[in-house]
C-alpha cells in the first residue's frame, strides 16, 4: 500500500458570505486522524469535501494524489474511498445484507459471488454476521450506525473518510469501533470526525480541532490535554473567575483556568484542553498555546 | 465405533472422486468416528475445503429476493441491475398501484365523455417523469449521499431507473389504453409524447434537480394541451400528426442535449 496522502491548500467553502471552511492547509498521512470541533465548525463541510461529494469554492484539494476536480480522477478516487456520512439514509426494507450488497453494486462490484463474499466480511468487521438477513427498519440506532460503517469498509478501501461513526453506539459497540478504526488505521489514512474526546484520546494518533471553520489545534491528542496543563485545579467551592468549571460527581467542583482559593492541581485530560480551545474565553487560550 | 474407513476411500472422498453411494457412506461414518476425522483432515485440499465452504455460505445468507428483483431477473436483467431497480421508490408495488389507479380513472372518464379522452391522453405521458422524478435525488433517496461517493455515475444510475420506471408506465398505459372506447389510432397518441417529455426531463436534470425538472416539464406540457386546444378549437391537436412529430424531434434533441452533458449533472450538485 502507497503512503498516500490527503493534502489542501488554503481549501475554503463558502454558503453565501459565510465561509463554514475558511482557509485549512494540512496534509494528512496514514493513521487515524481525529476532527474535533463544536457544532457548526465546519467539520461535517470539510468531511463531505474530503469525500468528493461537496466541491471547495476555493483553494487546493488532493485525496491520494488524485485531483477529485477532475472527472476521471473523481472516479478513481471513489473507487479508493470509504465514507460514512453523519445522518446515512437507509432503504429500511432492505435486509442489512441487501443494503450493504446494493452499495458494493454503486461501487462497482459486479461479480456476484465475490460481492456477496465481501458484503459478508465487512457485516462480520462490524459484529453484525448474525443480523444481516434482519430488515433495517427492525435494527436498533446504534445497529444502523454499524451498517452504515460496513458499507463504509467495502473493497477495504485507502482512504476512511467517517463522520461521527461511534454516536450512538453503546460502550461494548464503542469498544468494538476502537479496535477496528485503530487497525485500519495501521495502514490507511482514516480521518473521524468526532465529539468524543475519549474516542480521541484511544484511538487517534494525531488530532485536529475546528473553530470557526479553521484548525485551531494539529497535533497528538497528548499535546491537547497538555494545553490545560497546570490550568486544572479541583475545588470545594466554585470560584467565579474560572474560564470554565463544572461539579464533579464526587460534589467537588473541576475548574480549567487560573487556580481557585485552595485547590488542588489535577492532571489534565484531553477534554480540558478542548475546553480551553472551544469554550468560552478561548480565543485567549489560542493565543496562549 | 469397530471399523475405520480404509485410507484409499478416505483419499478418494478428500479429492472428490468417491463414487456415490461410498461418499454418502463415509460422511454418515464421519460424524460419529473421531479417528477417521482426525485422518482426514490431512488430507484435504484448504483450497477446495474454502470454495465448498463458499458455496454454502453463498447458498444460506445470499438474500431473497422481492417479488421485482425476482421478477427481472427472470426476464433475463442481470442481478447488479435488479438489486439497483429494487431500491427505486417509482418501481414499488405501492406506487404501480397508484399509476394503475389514475390509469383507470381517466380511461373510465374518457369513455363517459369527450373531453375525457384529452385528459387521458394528456396525463399518460406525465406518469413516467413523475416516476423520474421519485427515483433520485437528495430528498428522495435515501442513500443519495452514499452514492455520490461511489464511483458508480449518478447519471448513469439515473437512466437505469428512468428506463426502467419508462418502461413499467408505457406498459401499465398501454392496457389502460384498451379500455378507451372504439380502437382508434389516439388510443397510442400519449406514447410519442411520453418519450418526449421523459427524456426532456432527463436532458434539464442536468442542469436542475430532478423533481425541479420533472415540474418544469409537466407544466410546459399542460400549458401547451390546454392552449392548443383554446386556440384552434380542436382539443386533440397536440395529439394530431404534426404533434407526434414535434414529440419526436424534441425527444431526439433532448437526448442529444442529455449526451452532450452528462458531466454537468454532477456539476450540477455541487461536486464537480
Amino acid at each position: 500500500m502507497t503512503q498516500a496522502t490527503i493534502t489542501m491548500s488554503d481549501l475554503r467553502k463558502r454558503y453565501g458570505t459565510t465561509d463554514v471552511v475558511a482557509g485549512m492547509t494540512l496534509s494528512i498521512g496514514p493513521g487515524v486522524t481525529g476532527l474535533l470541533g463544536p457544532n457548526g465548525a465546519g467539520k461535517t463541510t470539510l468531511m463531505r469535501m474530503l469525500a468528493t461529494v461537496l466541491a471547495p469554492t476555493s483553494g487546493d484539494l488532493r485525496l491520494l494524489g488524485l485531483d477529485p476536480a477532475d472527472r476521471d480522477e473523481r472516479t478513481e478516487m471513489r473507487r479508493r474511498l470509504g465514507y460514512m456520512p453523519q445522518e446515512p439514509g437507509f432503504h429500511r426494507h432492505f435486509t442489512a445484507f441487501e443494503f450493504v450488497d446494493y452499495i458494493a453494486i454503486l461501487k462497482e462490484m459486479t461479480d456476484t459471488r465475490e460481492r456477496h463474499r465481501d458484503v459478508r466480511r465487512v457485516l462480520e468487521l462490524v459484529g453484525l454476521g448474525d443480523v444481516a438477513g434482519q430488515r433495517i427498519r427492525k435494527l436498533s440506532g446504534g445497529m444502523r450506525r454499524r451498517v452504515a460503517l460496513a458499507q463504509a469498509l467495502l473493497g477495504d478501501p485507502e482512504l476512511l473518510v467517517l463522520d461521527e461513526p461511534s454516536a450512538a453506539l453503546d460502550p461494548e459497540q464503542r469498544m468494538r469501533f476502537r479496535e477496528l478504526a485503530s487497525g485500519l488505521g495501521q495502514e490507511r489514512i482514516v480521518l473521524v470526525s468526532t465529539h468524543q474526546t475519549e474516542d480521541v484520546a484511544a484511538l487517534c494518533q494525531r488530532v485536529i480541532v475546528m473553530h470557526d471553520g479553521r484548525a485551531v489545534f494539529d497535533d497528538t491528542p497528548a499535546q491537547l490535554s497538555a494545553l490545560a496543563h497546570g490550568r486544572v485545579w479541583i475545588a470545594d467551592q466554585r470560584d467565579p473567575r474560572a474560564q470554565l468549571w463544572w461539579r464533579t460527581a464526587e460534589g467537588h467542583h473541576r475548574h480549567v483556568g487560573d487556580p481557585p482559593p485552595a485547590a488542588q492541581l489535577v492532571e489534565p485530560t484531553i477534554e480540558d484542553g478542548y475546553l480551553l480551545l472551544v469554550g468560552p474565553q478561548a480565543a485567549d487560550a489560542r493565543v496562549a498555546a | 465405533m469397530t471399523w475405520h474407513v480404509r485410507p484409499d476411500l478416505l483419499e478418494r472422498y478428500a479429492r472428490g472422486d468417491a463414487e456415490a453411494t461410498q461418499a454418502y457412506s463415509v460422511e454418515a461414518h464421519l460424524p460419529s468416528c473421531e479417528h477417521c476425522r482426525g485422518q482426514i483432515a490431512a488430507l484435504v485440499d484448504a483450497g477446495r475445503l474454502e470454495r465448498v465452504w463458499d458455496d454454502i455460505e453463498e447458498h444460506l445468507d445470499a438474500p431473497r429476493r422481492g417479488p421485482v428483483e425476482a421478477g427481472l431477473i427472470r426476464v433475463g436483467v442481470p442481478d447488479h441491475v435488479a438489486r439497483l431497480l429494487g431500491a427505486t421508490p417509482a418501481l414499488r408495488l405501492s406506487w404501480l398501484l397508484a399509476c394503475a389507479l389514475v390509469l383507470v380513472f381517466a380511461a373510465w372518464g374518457a369513455s363517459r365523455r369527450t373531453e375525457g379522452l384529452v385528459v387521458f391522453l394528456a396525463l399518460a405521458p406525465l406518469l413516467p417523469i413523475a416516476g423520474i422524478a421519485a427515483a433520485y435525488g437528495p430528498d428522495l433517496d435515501p442513500t443519495y449521499e452514499i452514492g455520490l461517493a461511489a464511483p458508480m455515475h449518478s447519471l448513469r444510475l439515473l437512466l437505469i431507473r428512468a428506463l426502467a420506471v419508462l418502461v413499467t408506465t408505457t406498459a401499465t398505459t398501454a392496457v389502460a389504453s384498451l379500455a378507451l372506447p372504439g380502437l382508434h389510432w389516439s388510443a397510442a397518441a400519449w406514447l410519442a409524447p411520453s418519450l418526449g417529455l421523459t427524456l426532456t426531463s432527463l436532458a434539464l436534470a442536468t442542469r436542475l434537480a430532478a423533481p425541479a425538472a420533472c415540474g418544469s416539464v409537466a407544466v410546459v406540457w399542460l400549458l401547451s394541451v390546454a392552449i392548443g386546444g383554446r386556440v384552434t378549437d380542436e382539443p386533440l391537436l397536440v395529439f394530431g400528426l404534426a404533434g407526434q412529430l414535434t414529440c419526436m424531434l424534441v425527444a431526439a434533441i433532448a437526448a442529444a442535449v442529455l449526451a452532450r452533458n452528462t458531466d454537468s449533472f454532477e456539476r450540477r450538485g455541487g461536486i464537480a
